[in-house]
């Protein structure tokens, strides 16, 4: 027996060392959930986030010349559109209180700087400069001017990963902002889509898409992207909506951190709801 | 044995540092090129297929523990790509392999692999044509990582490689 194997290591020792290891990653992919896996995940990336935060403000000190232009331009614009909004600020106010509803648009915006990006067709994720000493918990909404770039996923002290919208396991619940038709989003590893929309809704190229507030995840409005095109027109009785997104995950540098994570509450109930049914 | 591990590991993490932050800038087709990935397959080269299938490996695992993404997933990518670039570790020919343009289109071969592999392992649906997943997904991150592998070959030194 043991000459067995050692015939067969000496013949085909690269083959076997191939497979143990391709073995060892497969099981490794099925322990991602467990807890003590994603603890020394979320050391690992936070001591390697400490490098890539020099690097990253190296090279955005050289880039904010440029951006300081951009962003001149865009406060001026935002301010005449935060006047605007003031105005129905106000007005929204008083209605509000006409009809006693709640306000909940209570929540507060952590800068942070993104100081790694691991781009790729499936998996896109940032890793940004703040943690759970700033209080950012995972699963609180990732945005910047332009509109909502993904969720935290995990935090270290000092670091923060989030998953991107060019994620295949985020999946969000969006709304057409012209026909307030609901949808559930998610990244294809091509495209970005709102799959099985009923034939009959109301959804045209050229609509803005904003998360709803039915998603348990972000249940405040924040622009995700634009309808660029409708896919299996022809064939069964769902449409497939593609979405550009308006981020750049490319260039984009800096972001927000939205202080504002699902309700444990509102979640037990529908779990609750759920299964007495 | 130990030095042979300890300079690519040495390596990596700056080129890692690189790989996450200046490398994304230059992002065409929304592909990066692989720095991890052309590391491993020289290493592979110089010193064999079984040290390149356990580089593969620890680089692999390394990246998914440190980048956050789907941990195993770069692992099984990263030994396959470090067994097939190993496949061309021969004592005679090493040095026609590093030094010449063949080291790129074994780059080529492995990039491909690697982002396929990858690829097919953390995506969910794949609804596309396969012939186009191998395009976009292995044939244009492949390519743009051979063509960088190009400096590897440029600077290598005249002598004393091994």
């Amino acid at each position: 027996m043991f000459r067995f194997f050692t015939r067969i290591w000496t013949q085909f020792k690269e083959y076997v060392v191939l497979v143990i290891l391709l073995v060892a990653s497969l099981i490794a992919l099925s322990l991602n959930q467990k807890q003590e896996i994603k603890k020394v995940r979320s050391v690992a990336f936070g001591s390697f986030a400490t490098i890539t935060a020099i690097i990253s403000d190296v090279i955005n000190t050289a880039k904010v010349h440029s951006e300081n232009e951009r962003l001149r331009k865009a406060n001026a614009e935002l301010m005449l559109q935060v006047n605007r909004l003031r105005e129905y600020g106000v007005l929204n106010e008083q209605l509000k209180g006409m009809l006693a509803m709640k306000d909940t648009f209570n929540f507060s915006l952590i800068p942070a700087a993104i100081v790694s990006k691991s781009l790729n067709k499936s998996q896109s994720s940032i890793t940004i400069n703040i943690g759970s000493r700033d209080s950012v918990k995972a699963g609180m909404p990732v945005i910047n001017d332009q509109g909502l770039i993904g969720i935290i996923q995990s935090t270290s002290e000092d670091y923060a990963i989030a998953r991107t919208l060019k994620n295949i396991d985020f999946k969000l619940t969006v709304k057409d902002e012209r026909s307030r038709v609901d949808g559930i989003m998610k990244w294809t590893g091509e495209d970005l889509v709102i799959v099985d929309v009923p034939k009959t809704y109301d959804i045209e190229p050229g609509d803005r898409i904003i998360t709803s507030e039915l998603s348990s995840i972000i249940p405040i409005p924040i622009p995700v992207g634009v309808v660029i095109g409708l896919n299996k027109v022809e064939t069964g009785i769902f449409n497939e909506v593609t979405i550009k997104p308006y981020v750049d995950f490319i260039k984009v540098e800096n972001v927000f951190v939205m202080g504002v994570i699902q309700s444990k509450q509102r979640n037990d109930l529908e779990l609750n709801f759920y299964r007495q049914k | 044995m130990r030095s042979q591990f300890f300079i690519p590991l040495l390596l990596f993490f700056p080129l890692l540092v690189v790989q996450t932050t200046i490398i994304p800038l230059f992002a065409f087709l929304n592909a990066i090129p692989d720095l991890i990935l052309i590391l491993l397959v020289f290493y592979s080269i110089l010193n064999g297929q079984i040290y390149g299938t356990i580089l593969g490996f620890v680089f692999g695992f390394l990246f998914d523990l440190i980048t956050g993404s789907l941990l195993g997933s770069a692992m099984l990518s990263k030994t396959m790509a470090g067994f097939i670039a190993g496949y061309f570790s021969n004592e005679n020919k090493r040095d026609i392999y590093l030094r010449s343009y063949t080291f790129s289109l074994i780059v080529l071969l492995s990039a491909v692999i690697d982002s396929m592999v990858y690829s097919f392992f953390s995506t969910a649906d794949i609804q596309k044509n396969l012939l186009l997943i191998f395009f976009e997904q292995g044939m244009v991150p492949g390519l743009y990582t051979a063509v960088l592998s190009i400096i590897v070959i440029i600077f290598i030194p005249k002598r004393g490689i091994s």
